[in-house]
């Protein structure tokens, strides 16, 4: 696939481009679920391409093709330059690009137990036994266990020179309780809703989740928030798991950093941000013990690589430094409109589409001590577990979120559930009431596997590491 | 311009996958699609695209027990190896008692969305016609969006006998235009001809509401009476498909319109259908699954008719396939993708009018689910709301969260918008809405532009 790329370089460069680089890549995918014991879908895909990026005066233009051969590669080609073209009939600044030092490199992602060799009968069987477990437990209507595999080859070759071969294996897993009863339905989850806990590894990483063994303990959750007392509505402590702080820190500050979007790059369709290149170093984005770093070099991440679809190689970057606003995510595009240097996060949805400024692990790093210590140390609040809901402004300013389950906290035990929890707030007022973060032993990296952006759409998997968190003076029960 | 690959062509590399031995079985599902996409931002354009691919999607049964494999290698290579491996998971999965057997044989009806001249449209076109949309800001003003050209093809065979394929076209432009002092508006247009997209009065409506929105004040949260734009509307109609339109939640309880059929549940001014042989969506007039299309009446005089339904939801529920059914596999269950809501008479300017004080609505973002039995939804305000007191608008204000019951919502329409258009929603697909007033909107909290 690589002499697919550099034949794609060489057609675009002999066609004008001043610039050109092209991935040639192969997507490969199964999922499998299962409800209340019966195979409600499986399903195999494999998608190939190549797609050819260039710049001509200044002006970005991209062809992708499915067809790979020589007469197709130079119709793609042109069609690239005729892209970029065609953009120079509205003036305005030309695309400047970092400056990067080209690189020959190849390199496969953590993968111990390739899920694709795995037999489709254990995939089965695993996920049966689970659905079999949660139905164990009176009151529960669906039982689903759900199992995705990833895996993605990139060969990038560019007219600078470089030449990457690389491969990613994402695998992940999860079950989920279903209850209905009375006109109520609760959804429970584990080890994290919308399809489980994906990880960049391989089946290892399933064997590890524990899924049978969490299967009664779902359900019998599911079952009981339908009787459960209504999330109050009050000003009152917050506490959060992980699963819950991995959505807070994608919705309103990983998104709120990617340059492209500070830029206005964005704005007509997933926003821009209320964060300014003039707030590096200066903005306090949240309470002194909150650090933030984008990390692709994590371990087991679904951002981690090792080049991205630039060229860049891979880096940990710090982003909030003890509260502080410090630094974007960028591209080699957007980081010289701003002094900087690109930090490596342009990532496409596939060989059919251009790259854009994604989150690669975004995380709050860890503080200290356990979630029994936060709760311990709380007189009154609510806990409040496993993402729901979402929805952010256009500028990453006012959100609301919702959880499968909350448990109101009293003289630092969890006492009765809480059904339908809600919370609310402004991204820096709450960030900035942020006082207690668990430690590295609490710390889990989770995947969202459905980051959606871009137009056409994009859909990218990327990861944060989150503790459980505490949050004071929040707005909870929603109405 | 790539061109149509065609019917015939597409048959005779399905019959690689049809005729797979020891299936009972087969389905194979053909999609090809090339796009050009002319993106803009602060006045540029910065990002210029186009794209090509295809995918044969099979599906195999065997003993009652169901794989599906696909790939984008189109030919009969592709279509065979992917046959072979959806074979090779029904040795491995139980038994589909629900399987309700492949679509029949079935007259579709005549394919009338493609147009020529949109799915040959160049980048110098699209780039003339985004100038056109920047040449409208006007001092200190910028504009973004995205210019998208469509042309698809979509087929289906099966081991039934049916066999569908029809190509259709989508034009759709938008532009959000941004002043100096926190004025924004947005404008759209959607249809399957380039030829009725006209980039300087969209640019020139959206540059006016930017106008218009500059210097939004701050506002209190509260309930309001509001009066929705398309593009507002278009939320209310996709959340409601998606929280209780689906034959799937119908049957299972977690529809918020679960047992409602006949009731009333919205004001009588409300009648929603879905209908993808109307000429003013896009979309083939085939499901999934090889199943006819036709308009499905849903809600009727604020009374609720019934949802959509798939052939699986179908035989679970004792009717039959509305046209709805979605690429297998699918645990999602039916959806409607051409959703109408049908216009009344009153004109966005009557609308206003009637208020006595209440927000006017350009269009909302990123809105999410809160509680799906209740249907109620969360999201927000986003380029251009304003302020109306004693019938007349006062000015632009900051932009607010609501959190509201969609049928809540519904059932307090009181006027009817007499123009409709095709509106996107953030997460949906676009439908065909008029403008709505509601007495009580409720919105939750403020931001801080």
């Amino acid at each position: 696939m690589l002499d697919v790329a550099k034949e794609a370089v060489d057609a675009a460069a002999a066609a004008g481009a001043d610039y050109a680089d092209a991935r040639a890549g192969r997507d490969d995918t199964e999922t499998l679920t299962v409800r209340n014991q019966e195979m409600e879908g499986i399903d195999r895909s494999t998608s190939s391409g190549v797609g050819i990026r260039v710049l001509v005066n200044g002006r970005w233009g991209f062809a992708a093709t499915a067809r790979t051969d020589a007469a197709e590669i130079q119709r793609a080609a042109k069609l690239a330059i005729e892209q970029a073209r065609a953009a120079t009939v509205v003036p305005g600044d030309p695309v400047q690009l970092s400056d990067l030092e080209p690189v020959v490199d190849h390199w496969h992602g953590p993968c111990q137990e390739d899920p694709f060799e795995v037999p489709l009968e254990e995939k089965v069987a695993l996920l049966t036994e689970a659905s079999r477990r949660m139905q164990q437990v009176p009151g529960i209507t669906f039982a689903i266990g759900s199992l995705d595999f990833y895996r993605r080859r990139t060969c990038f070759a560019s007219s600078e020179g470089a030449a990457i071969d690389q491969t990613i294996t994402h695998s992940g897993g999860g079950i989920e309780a279903v209850a209905v009863d009375d006109g109520e339905v609760q959804h429970r989850s584990y080890p994290n809703s919308f399809r489980g806990h994906l990880s960049g590894a391989g089946y290892e990483h399933i064997r590890s989740l524990g899924l049978l063994t969490e299967a009664e303990r779902t359900s019998s959750q599911a079952v009981e928030l339908t009787h459960a007392p209504e999330c109050p509505t009050e000003i009152t402590t917050l506490v959060l798991d992980s699963g819950q702080v991995e959505l807070q820190v994608h919705e309103s500050i990983g998104h709120a950093v990617e340059l492209d979007r500070v830029l206005g790059m964005e704005a007509a369709y997933a926003g821009t941000s209320f964060v300014t290149p003039q707030d590096r170093g200066s903005l306090r984005y949240a309470s002194p013990i909150v650090n933030i770093t984008a990390d692709a070099t994590l371990r087991g991440g679904l951002g981690t690589f090792a080049y991205d679809d630039e060229g860049v190689r891979a880096q940990r970057t710090p982003i909030i430094v003890d509260g502080t606003f410090e630094r974007f995510i960028s591209s080699r595009e957007t980081a010289p409109v701003i002094g900087d240097v690109s930090s490596g996060t342009m990532r496409a949805d596939g060989w059919a589409h251009l790259p854009l400024i994604r989150m690669t692990n975004i995380s709050l790093e860890p503080g200290e001590g356990s979630l029994a210590d936060i709760i311990g140390d709380t007189d009154d609040g609510v806990y409040m577990a496993t993402n729901r809901s979402w929805s952010i402004d256009d500028k990453r300013v006012n959100f609301q979120f919702g959880c499968e389950i909350a448990w109101r906290i009293r003289d630092g035990k969890l006492a009765e559930p809480l059904r339908n929890p809600t919370y609310a707030g402004i991204t820096t007022g709450f960030w900035n009431s942020c006082d207690a973060i668990a430690g590295p032993e609490e710390w889990t990296v989770w995947g969202t596997p459905n980051c959606g952006k871009g137009q056409p759409g994009q859909v990218a998997r990327v990861g944060h590491g989150t503790s459980p968190a505490r949050f004071r003076n929040v707005q909870i029960g929603v109405r | 311009m790539p061109g149509l690959i065609g019917e015939e062509a597409f048959a005779a590399v399905a019959a690689a996958a049809l005729e797979l031995e020891g299936a009972d079985g087969v389905e194979v599902l053909f999609m090809h699609e090339w796009a050009g996409n002319t993106r803009f931002a602060s006045s540029q354009i910065h990002q210029s695209t186009a794209r090509e691919d295809t995918s044969l999607r099979v599906r195999v049964i065997r003993d009652g027990r169901i794989g599906v494999a696909s790939t984008n290698d189109f030919s009969s290579t592709g279509a065979g190896s992917a046959g072979r491996s959806a074979l090779e998971m029904t040795g491995v999965v139980s038994p589909d008692p629900s399987f309700p057997g492949l679509a029949p044989p079935a007259d579709i009806p005549a394919a009338t969305g493609f147009d020529e001249a949109t799915a040959a449209t160049s980048p110098a076109q699209r780039a003339a016609a985004v100038a056109e949309v920047i040449a409208s800001c006007g001092d200190r003003m910028h504009a973004a969006g995205a210019y998208e050209t469509t042309a698809m093809e979509l087929g289906i065979a099966n081991t039934q006998g049916q066999r569908c394929w029809a190509p259709i076209t989508q034009a759709q432009l938008n532009a959000v235009i941004t002043g100096p002092d926190g004025g924004n508006g947005f404008a759209e247009s959607i249809t399957p001809r380039v030829e009725d997209v006209d980039p300087g009065a969209l640019g020139a409506a959206a540059a006016s509401k930017a106008v218009a929105s500059t210097n939004p004040r701050p506002i209190e949260p509260g309930t309001y009476e509001v009066v929705l734009e398309p593009a507002a509307s278009s939320t209310l109609l996709e959340f409601l498909a998606y929280l209780g339109l689906g034959g799937k939640g119908l049957l299972e309880g977690e529809s918020c319109l679960a047992g409602r059929q006949g009731q009333r549940v919205a004001d009588e001014s409300i009648t929603i259908f879905d209908d993808a042989t109307d000429p003013h969506t896009v979309g083939p007039p085939f499901d999934f699954e090889g199943v006819p299309k036709r308009r499905v009446d849903l809600i009727r005089d604020g009374m609720f008719v019934d949802g959509v339904y798939d052939l699986r939801t179908a035989k679970q529920a004792n009717t039959t396939s509305t046209g709805h059914g979605l690429p297998a596999p699918n645990p999602d269950g039916p959806f409607p993708l051409n959703l109408f809501l049908e216009p009344g008479t009153a004109s966005v300017d009557e609308m206003i009018a009637a208020t006595g004080r209440g927000l006017l609505v350009t269009r909302f973002h990123y809105t999410n689910v809160v509680h799906p039995i209740e249907s109620t939804i969360t999201g927000m305000t986003r380029d251009g709301t304003f302020l109306i007191e004693d019938g007349k608008i006062v000015g632009p204000v900051h932009n607010l969260r609501f959190t509201q019951s969609v049928l809540g919502a519904l059932s307090d329409v009181s006027m009817v918008g007499r123009d409709t258009a095709l509106a996107s929603e953030f997460f949906f697909a676009a439908s065909c809405v008029p403008a709505l007033k509601i007495d009580r909107f409720t919105f939750s909290s403020t931001s801080d532009h």
